[in-house]
């Protein structure tokens, strides 16, 4: 989250003699991030980020603390002043008794403080000057002083207050319980909302309820201009109650990325102090009920114990035991030192966030400064990677690399696919894992196979390009029964060129692996048309499959051209491939090539497997050219131990070629 | 005409019209070949009488030596001639396909090298993972609110009894403790390249991106080797002129946490490009990521809690690191296969 808070604000609790562009820097090295100041008027405006970890730095006071422990550090002055922490107490507040509370909470774990009192106001008291002008330079709209002293308190010191018309909640009755699912509460701007159930609220004992506890008051019992009365309400929440009621109502308030961070209990008292004194002072408040404050279990002041020497390890840089007292005991912690040892006592508004000696080392590296830490390698190790995750990126590359040298392009899809898309391809829903909060349909189910996200991408982008052809290596994540999925590579292509193109380029990559025992064999495929389906395998081991979609799902696609698809297996392409292929001596004997044209009537496989059986001399077979049902071959005949006559050749062709017509 | 003459003449006809190195050769086997002019000539003093033999030799020489010298006169005429064909040197060459990579795919290859050069490895762990090593072994509690459905995407399967629900990793710091059981003991150097997910799809965010994790565990690792190594890492990646920086950040799995920034490259970390204010970065500086040194809960739950170890972790997004170096900022083209976006890489 990023609060805004002013320099002349920041001056009332701050003797400083920095200006704020060096605040801006210093802050942003050492502490929150000051990620802009703005101009406003005569005062400037700081927009700074609050860590999640950080509430307490989300207020005019949280901000002045960090700058007197991180100013000194750039040699400027920086002492707080007027702490309203310490200033502001509740035996300040003159307490009356009468216009009574009636409170109830009916789950203690709902709201470890609850604090109340009821003040007469003048009715329709304006705002003074300077809180307006602070609370519009820090983009909260001014609307009174009754509602302007809660939103100073809150920017002030880091604390939400609400506001209550106290004639408008029936007999003062406040019940504070958890929701029932379905309940609905109108809030302060006038939506209706039906709640989610368990959610903190508060209602009258009529079951009507008046407040959204911790994120918006109810529009039923608001301050208006006509109140007279007012409840002046502070507290802290159940922090994950106030997350999740404002996420699934989507009302986030900035209360409530105040309270679903964990506020600090002993930031009420002040909180209500100092309230009823701007009340008194501004909005003609007199106290008119006795103090109500239920705090069951209070927080008692956290101890740390770590060591200089421990401290110093960590960081890598002795900074000196002085600066680091100096350094804690600005940011408010309490510092006793005994030989090595640090005792150190945590302030209350850091109790979350503090507990082991690194959250101590974090404190005083960063304050010393990030910046003056020199840097240096690590010092050098071996850890073994294992062959199996070498080999997966190593041949992961080599082939991306390949198959882009061939020009195809690499495509990356996301993991996860529409359920119409599966449908479209007549893929099995249940076999696919799906997300259960997806954010869009277009990414719910998670792929088994990466063709349906490829099949998409030709689809849309048909007519850009007249050739198109793409490639992703990927995981898939097959479902396994109470397991995570079995997560594999895999690697497919799409071409809406040929079958012989797409043919050719998953050969040639096996080609570049030197993949030894491929064979190639019809096959099914879910996606592929009957007629050309095409298995491959290596050392009789299915790897992968090609052809060309179904024509019945390029329709029901939208796809015009065929498209044709190859998807191996990444795992058997790493284990079969090789990185220099089986060397064969060169022989020094004469090879006689012969071409021979021949009807088409069986397969190439079989005409290669059998002519190699038929002729010892037989070398390599290559397939020339086919045309119209006849396809042309290249015989290579040769000996390992002597030269052979084009005679011999031309007698081993004949023998072949009297087999295969 | 005697044959002498005869051939003389020929050669020199034949000369005059030789306007190639091909043609000259063909002139110089026609003469001084095996079975060329100036042979036949020496073969038929045999037909001669004894007192004409030696003069006809002596002429028959001279013919070869004048043959010689013309021949080679002549090709060097050739070889020095000015080639008066006209060739059009800007035409294109024979096309050969490029194909492209996807620009993830590059930024992975180099970031693995620049790691591969100081001992650390790059691992694969699971992507689809258990709450167990997404979260809890990571110091972040059930009640922590990145584990809510707002920004956690949750598989639908049944609960494990230890591991807790199945989700897609929300970040590639769930390799930390399985590389740590994986080893048993430190050192630890690894770097963890994924895909990481999140329900979050805007101009800035896709539900899918990929993170790089680095780790290293060992004994006495402080703050100064995790700046050292970040030091490293951006003057390699983005150029030896980019400085880094620290800030204080806050990360439930390292304590210490900081988040690093680098000097923009557009305005050299001044905030300012000729005077107006730099629209790439904010006052000089471009955050790079989250770091931080290793959470003590982290260790535990790594088993190296025990001998003196720490370590640092940091996870980038590489479609940061990319926009950062490249200025490719419409991340939204990246899993969308459009080929007119993917052909350019």
């Amino acid at each position: 989250m990023n609060i805004k808070i002013t320099h002349a604000w920041l001056a009332d609790y701050l003797e400083t003699d920095a200006t704020p562009e060096e605040i801006r820097k210093d802050l942003s090295l050492c502490g929150p991030s000051v990620e802009s100041i703005q101009e406003a008027g005569n005062d400037t405006v700081y927009d700074i980020e609050i860590t999640s970890n950080r509430i307490d730095t989300a207020s005019v006071i949280g901000i002045a603390q960090e700058c007197q422990a991180i100013l000194p550090m750039f040699g400027k002055k920086a002492v707080l002043k007027n702490n309203p922490l310490t200033a502001h107490t509740f035996s300040s507040i003159d307490k009356r008794v009468g216009t009574p509370l009636d409170i109830r909470i009916e789950d203690p774990s709902l709201c470890p403080r609850f604090a109340a009192i009821v003040l007469e106001v003048r009715e329709n008291s304006p705002s003074p000057a300077f809180m307006k002008e602070r609370l519009n330079a820090v983009g909260i709209k001014s609307m009174g002083a009754v509602i302007d002293i809660s939103n100073y308190l809150m920017m002030t010191l880091g604390q939400p207050t609400h506001v209550f018309d106290y004639d408008r909640i029936r007999d003062g009755r406040m019940i504070m319980r958890q929701s029932r699912k379905g309940e609905v509460v109108t809030t302060l701007d006038e939506k209706k909302i039906a709640l989610p159930g368990g959610d903190i609220v508060m209602e009258d004992g009529s079951g009507e309820l008046f407040d959204l506890c911790g994120i918006m008051g109810g529009l039923n019992s608001s301050f208006t201009q006509d109140t007279k009365r007012v409840v002046l309400f502070v507290q802290t929440y159940d922090k994950q109650r106030i997350r999740k009621t404002s996420m699934k109502t989507g009302q986030r308030t900035l209360a409530a990325t105040f309270f679903e961070k964990g506020l600090d209990e002993e930031l009420v008292e002040p909180t209500l102090a100092y309230g009823v004194k701007l009340l008194e002072k501004y909005a003609g408040g007199k106290v008119a009920s006795a103090l109500y404050d239920i705090y069951p279990r209070r927080v008692h002041p956290k101890k740390v114990t770590s060591s200089y020497g421990e401290v110093s390890r960590q960081i890598g840089v002795d900074i000196g035991l002085d600066k680091v007292r100096q350094i804690l005991v600005a940011l408010g912690f309490g510092v006793e030192v005994k030989g090595d040892n640090l005792e150190i006592t945590v302030p209350s508004f850091r109790t979350n966030d503090i507990s082991i000696t690194e959250d101590i080392v974090e404190e005083v590296a960063r304050v010393y400064g990030y910046h003056r830490i020199p840097g240096v390698l690590p010092p050098p190790a071996y850890v073994r990677q294992p062959p199996e995750t070498e080999k997966l990126f190593v041949f992961q590359h080599k082939i991306k690399l390949f198959l882009k040298h061939l020009g195809l392009i690499e495509t990356l899809n996301y993991s996860m696919i529409s359920q119409a898309l599966i449908s479209d391809l007549k893929l099995e829903l249940a076999e696919h894992l799906n997300v259960s909060n997806t954010l869009s349909e277009d990414i719910k189910y998670l792929r088994r196979s990466l063709l349906p996200s490829l099949i998409k991408n030709m689809r849309e982008n048909e007519g850009k390009r007249e050739v198109i052809r793409l490639f992703e290596v990927a995981k898939i994540y097959p479902k396994r029964e109470g397991n995570l999925p079995d997560e594999s590579y895999r690697v497919a292509i799409a071409a809406n060129t040929s079958y012989r193109d797409l043919k050719g380029i998953v050969e040639s990559l096996l080609n570049e692996l030197n993949v030894a025992g491929v064979s190639f064999d019809k096959t099914d495929h879910e996606l592929l048309a009957g007629s050309n389906a095409c298995g491959v395998s290596m050392d009789g081991e299915r790897a992968g499959t090609f052809g060309m979609l179904r024509e019945t799902l390029q329709d029901a696609v939208g796809l015009k051209k065929h498209v044709y698809l190859a998807e191996l297996s990444f795992d058997m392409l790493a284990q079969h491939a090789k990185n220099v292929a089986v060397y064969r001596p060169i022989r020094p004997f004469a090879v006689i090539k012969l071409d021979l044209t021949i009807p088409h009537t069986r397969t190439y496989q079989e005409i290669v497997t059998n002519t190699r059986r038929q002729s010892g001399l037989l070398q390599k077979v290559e397939l020339l050219s086919e045309f119209e049902g006849k396809i042309t071959l290249r015989f290579y005949f040769g000996s390992d131990t002597e030269n052979i006559t084009e005679e011999t050749a031309k007698k081993e062709l004949a023998a072949l070629s009297a087999n295969l017509s | 005409m005697n044959s002498l003459d005869q051939a003389k003449k020929e050669f020199e006809t034949s000369l005059l019209r030789v306007t190639s190195l091909v043609e000259l050769d063909q002139l110089n086997t026609a003469f001084l070949g095996r079975l060329g002019h100036v042979n036949t000539l020496l073969k038929s003093i045999a037909k001669l009488a004894p007192e004409e033999r030696k003069s006809f030799g002596a002429s028959v020489n001279e013919l070869k030596r004048m043959v010689d010298d013309k021949l080679k006169s002549k090709r060097q005429a050739l070889l020095t001639k000015e080639d008066k064909t006209f060739v059009d040197t800007t035409m294109p060459g024979t096309a050969y396909p490029k194909g492209s990579l996807h620009l993830i795919t590059i930024a992975i290859e180099e970031i693995t090298r620049i790691f591969e050069k100081i001992g650390f490895i790059r691992m694969s762990y699971p992507e689809v993972e258990w709450e167990y090593f997404a979260f809890e072994a990571l110091n972040m509690p059930k009640t922590h609110p990145a584990r809510d459905d707002f920004e956690t995407t949750f598989i639908e399967a049944p609960e494990h009894p230890e591991n807790g629900k199945m989700v897609l990793t929300p970040h590639t710091s769930s390799g930390q403790v399985r590389e740590m059981w994986r080893l048993g003991k430190p050192p630890v150097r690894m770097i963890n390249i994924s895909k990481c997910y999140r329900p979050n799809w805007d101009a800035t965010h896709t539900p899918m991106f990929f993170q790089f994790e680095g780790l290293c565990v060992d004994r006495d690792i402080n703050i100064t080797h995790l700046r050292g190594t970040l030091d490293y890492f951006v003057k390699s990646y983005f150029g030896p002129d980019r400085e880094v920086r620290l800030r204080p950040h806050h990360f439930q799995f390292t304590e210490p946490s900081f988040e690093v920034d680098i000097t923009c490259g557009q305005c050299n970390g001044t905030g300012k490009v000729k005077d107006a204010k730099c629209k790439v970065c904010k006052s000089g500086w471009l955050e790079l990521g989250g770091t931080g040194m290793v959470h003590p809960n982290v260790l535990k739950a790594g088993k190296m809690d025990e001998g003196g170890y720490s370590g640092w972790a940091f996870g980038f997004g590489i479609e940061r690191v990319i926009m950062m170096k490249y200025g490719i900022d419409d991340i939204r083209n990246y899993y969308t296969g459009d080929i007119r976006f993917l052909e350019q890489f």
